[in-house]
């Protein structure tokens, strides 16, 4: 239930209360990070937000044109530091691109492995807080045990839990340690019934519902508009994913696998979708709701991927091949490369100029631009909301900043 | 003295009515409207204790259920609502304290007058012993009263007058809608009136799936 | 109990016998209630672990934190007092007490055992409304002293949501008040003395589901998830709590916890039988008022212990309802409130009205020839001024 209110610019006038101008953040438990939110609101209603960013600007990309792009692997780390496999990734095929490098297709598999595991941990991590904004302690503590677990994997493969820097442009920094396949695949045996509790606590817990349905419904158009990408766009009926739309040199990591792009039709219907949990009927395209359910069935056809690339990297041999050197002269030219983050379409692009050290680093961040749609969907709706649409669109500030 | 003995009644007594009147004249005497309707609270909560003390539970918990969880609730809400500056430091003018003290010295001078006249009220000798506490009616009779039976009245001899004593219901029903009325009334003139403005500016709303597809 | 002690006074000091054992009984009240409070801290967060697949407090007071609760008392009080610049001071230090006195006040009515009550009323059931909606004032006055326009907004939306649950809460209340006659708790208690389906939860269909509805407003009125906006920690921190820190944080979460409690015994009374247990084991094995003053006594221990578990397993189902579901928002809450649970317990309480029209005996009287459930009371007889009816 959205309270909109007949036309925004119509004047209330008998009851005179004060408009409040109310700051949420920087430090709030619901921000995601470090995000400043001011509210004009009147009573209940919330009749603007102006986000304001920042505070946890970094300035990587001034630091990206005074080290080399294997050095600055590990400020895309950084960025969204939830998935920073997918960070490294992106950064690391634009770099190729730039070098017209090809990489073993075991490093690919090993890439398309940890990068599919980063979208699982990135969603969890999406719907465990959002069921923390709305009240809801329970999943995060049973989404965070689950991705626990990967971050075991990760801390294994490459001695980190957070920030990797481990595929690196050329390819990746070691090879798998043995048995860390049978421990992935142990991962997502144990998983497949947390998914099951997930949807029972969350997507079809109707006090959940009642809070997400409807609420900041975000239609095509404006998707399309504002520079939404990832699952905030699928959500809003648009069936658009880059690892299958996107370029030949990302699209070739995902060739041969068999998995589904979650996008509801106009209808609210979800193809190959006997096996989901049942839609409400109050819910919305474009809602909140279904920007958390696609993130839920985007988790089970990343198992799906994983398994895949476990089974090919079991028929692979050979070595895993070499990254570049430090200190590799990039050729003049530039490159711009965007693939699927967890949280949306992620760009990079290099600007070479002879050296080793770029002439421009850049990095494109999709949060950036779902933070500049929120404006636009709380406009009219309670205070309560906004938590609801903050946490639906899953911002991290450290891609929003970097 | 003669004894030593404190009669507790006799000293919650004091001890209540002195917070009442302190709390009322704290109220008077206070600027910032919120902290007045806080000791208006606590005066009313003291009175309820008096209620409580003269063995009439009924009557005490309807006063903190009607004026200090209703009243005060509602006027405190709207104080809070509406506050604005010039109201959040009321300045009284002399001649309106001078107006209200000679008001309310004439009407506590006629109460007083009329209190200490009844005879039964006068204060009972008090030698060592608690006074009588007054029988504690149930709210039944009451109830049925409002219903229209008469049950306190039930040992009335004469019978013509037993016959006429038809209860409450009438002004039961009286007053019940009068307060249905005064409700819709209200909930009339709170109703939000809308004064349109020129609009800010078209919105997309229209849904077109627009997808550019290739790279 | 002051008779006893004042006869070993002389006739002038029998005040201070009077005095003591005033003293004395509301010591013990308090303490009963703040133990409760402690132990029910340490139960939520043991519960909360549990269900989080964690622990919980493990370390402080041996394998499962007993004392706990006792080191964060000491750490709140001995934490700094701060008090904001913008606060109205005196109403800011005032609000958390009048929640508490609140909150304490409803356990004056609430009877123990059979005759054990603070303050034996015949309109115990009405005051206890009475006292449990001024917990509101002390909220509202939390919020507006603490200067914080986020602080103002959690009492607003307290007061709404509290003020508005009375309705319902009163509406359930009456129904058992009904059935049995009677105002006085400790009436209500008797009437259902014997086997467990003499409780009136089991009486008629309609006090079953008025059970269940005055759970929901109970929840509602002492602002637990999934009611608990005005404390909501991720949009407004801590609600009308965000400027309260240390031992006035303290008074706060006792009065939350007591009034918790408070309504879990008063739901025991009202429909689980109170103090008399699932099978009437005090008549059994001889603890009757009949046998002597010291069985009769037993046999009331036996009946708060009953009551005090009884108390204790609402406690715990409201904890395990707050650690499952998300919350509700504000409007979401009054919407549940004015059109979900008023038409309910209307509903209810016309339907338990009808119910004893048509069994004044009870049910089973109608068939069997058994004593009727309870004092239900017919309309004309049995009424006199002055003992109840």
């Amino acid at each position: 239930m959205v309270l909109q209110p007949v036309d925004p610019a119509l004047v209330e006038f008998d009851v005179l209360t004060d408009e409040m101008l109310v700051n949420m953040g920087p430090q709030h438990p619901s921000t995601h990070g470090v995000l400043r939110l001011v509210l004009r609101t009147d009573g209940e209603i919330v009749s603007e937000v102006r986000p304001h960013v920042g505070y946890l600007h970094r300035c990587a990309e001034k630091i990206g044109e005074n080290v080399s792009p294997r050095q600055w692997i590990p400020y895309t780390d950084r960025m969204d530091y939830l998935a920073g496999m997918n960070m490294n990734l992106g950064w690391a095929l634009t770099v190729e691109k730039l070098l017209g490098q090809d990489v073993s297709e075991k490093a690919s598999t090993i890439r398309v492995l940890m990068a599919e595991l980063g979208r699982i941990a990135s969603h969890l991590v999406a719907a465990g807080t959002y069921g923390l904004d709305l009240g809801s302690f329970t999943p995060f503590m049973y989404c965070f045990r689950e991705r626990e677990k990967i971050l075991d994997l990760y801390e294994w493969v490459c001695g980190a839990r957070l920030t990797y820097s481990y595929i690196t442009v050329g390819g990746v920094m070691a090879d798998l340690p043995p048995g860390w396949l049978e421990k992935c695949e142990q991962f997502l045996d144990e998983f497949e019934p947390v998914i099951a509790e997930l949807h029972a606590v969350l997507t079809n817990n109707a006090i959940f519902i009642r809070r997400c349905a409807g609420i900041g419904v975000l239609t095509a158009a404006m998707a399309l508009d504002y520079g939404c990408t990832g699952p905030v766009l699928r959500a809003s009926a648009v069936d658009w994913d880059l690892r299958r739309d996107g370029e030949s040199r990302y699209t070739d990591l995902y060739k041969d696998y068999q998995y589904d792009v979650i996008a509801p039709t106009a209808e609210g219907r979800y193809p190959h979708g006997e096996n989901y949990p049942p839609v409400p009927a109050e819910a919305v395209v474009g809602d909140s709701w279904h920007r958390f359910f696609v993130r839920m069935l985007e988790v089970v056809q990343s198992m799906r991927i994983l398994r895949q690339a476990i089974a090919r990297y079991r028929l692979l041999s050979g070595p895993v091949g070499e990254p570049v050197k430090l200190l590799q002269k990039l050729p003049v030219g530039e490159a711009y490369l965007e693939t699927e983050a967890p949280k949306g379409q992620m760009g990079f692009m290099v600007i070479g100029n002879g050296t080793a050290i770029p002439w421009r680093a850049r990095a494109r961040s999709s949060c950036y631009c779902h933070l500049s749609v929120l404006p636009e969907l709380c406009r009219g709706s309670m205070v309560a909301d906004v938590p609801a649409v903050v946490g639906s669109l899953d911002i991290v500030l450290g891609e929003v900043d970097r | 003295m003669e004894t030593a003995a404190i009669n507790w009644h006799s000293f919650f007594f004091l001890l209540f009515a002195l917070v009442a009147c302190t709390f009322a004249v704290a109220m008077l005497l206070s600027s910032n409207i919120v902290r007045m309707a806080f000791y208006l609270v606590i005066s009313l909560g003291a009175v309820s204790g008096l209620f409580f003390l003269a063995g009439a539970d009924f009557v005490g918990a309807l006063q903190l259920m009607i004026y200090v969880g209703g009243t005060v609730v509602v006027l405190i809400f709207g104080v809070m609502l509406t506050a604005r500056a010039p109201f959040l430091r009321m300045r009284t003018g002399v001649a309106q304290w001078a107006l209200a003290a000679i008001v309310g010295g004439c009407l506590l001078a006629v109460l007083l007058q009329a209190a200490l006249s009844v005879d039964e009220w006068a204060p009972p000798s008090m030698v060592g012993e608690n006074p009588p506490v007054s029988n504690t009616y149930t709210a039944a009779p009451l109830g049925l009263g409002v219903l229209g039976v008469r049950v306190d009245q039930l040992d009335e001899e004469d019978a013509t007058l037993r016959n006429g004593m038809s209860g409450y219901l009438l002004p039961f029903e009286i007053v019940s809608i009068h307060l249905l009325v005064v409700l819709i009334g209200a909930a009339y003139l709170a109703r939000t009136k809308r004064r349109p403005k020129e609009p800010t500016g078209d919105r997309q709303e229209t849904v077109e799936p627009m997808i550019s597809s290739g790279k | 109990m002051a008779e006893y002690l004042a006869s070993y006074f002389d006739s002038q000091w029998h005040w201070v016998a009077y005095a003591l054992v005033g003293l004395v009984q509301a010591g013990l009240l308090l303490a009963l209630i703040l133990t409760g409070a402690a132990v029910f801290i340490w139960m939520e967060r043991k519960i909360a672990g549990r269900i989080q697949d964690r622990l919980g407090p493990s370390r402080v007071g041996g394998r499962f934190g007993w004392l706990q609760s006792l080191a964060d008392g000491i750490k709140l009080i001995a934490k700094e007092d701060i008090v904001p610049a913008a606060a109205d001071g005196l109403l800011f230090r005032i609000a958390p007490y009048i929640s508490f006195m609140a909150a304490f006040s409803v356990f004056l009515a609430i009877p123990l055992a059979d005759g054990w009550v603070a303050l034996r009323m015949n309109v115990a059931v009405f005051f206890i409304l009475a006292v449990a909606g001024l917990e509101v004032l002390g909220v509202v006055l939390a919020g507006y002293a603490s200067g914080s326009k986020w602080s103002l907004f959690g009492a607003m939306r307290e007061a709404a949501q509290v003020v508005s649950y009375e309705v319902p809460l009163g509406l359930c209340v009456v129904v058992p008040v009904m059935v049995v006659g009677s105002m006085d708790l400790v009436e209500i208690g008797r009437a259902q003395s014997g086997w467990f389906w003499q409780w009136l939860i089991f009486h008629d269909p309609f006090t079953f589901i008025t059970f269940w509805v005055f759970f929901t407003c109970a929840l509602a009125s002492v602002n637990r998830l999934p009611f608990d906006m005005p404390e909501a920690e991720s949009e407004l921190v801590a609600g009308f709590m965000t400027e309260y820190s240390g031992f006035r944080w303290s008074v706060f979460f006792m009065a939350e916890y007591t009034s918790m409690f408070a309504v879990s015994c008063l739901a025991a009374i009202l429909f689980f039988g109170g103090w008399n247990g699932p099978i009437p084991l005090a008549t059994m094995i001889g603890l009757t008022p009949d046998n002597g003053a010291l069985t009769e006594w037993l046999g009331n221990l036996l009946g708060m212990m009953n009551l005090i578990a009884k108390g204790f397993f609402g406690v715990t189902v409201m904890i395990w309802t707050r650690w499952s579901l998300p919350r509700l928002r504000i409007d979401q809450v009054l919407t549940t409130c004015l059109k979900y649970c008023i038409p309910l317990a209307a509903a209810m309480f016309l339907g338990a009205m009808l119910w004893l029209y048509a069994f004044p005996g009870g049910v089973v009287s109608r068939f069997v020839q058994t004593s009727p459930v309870g004092g239900t009371p017919t309309p004309v007889a049995v009424v006199d001024g002055k003992g109840g009816v």
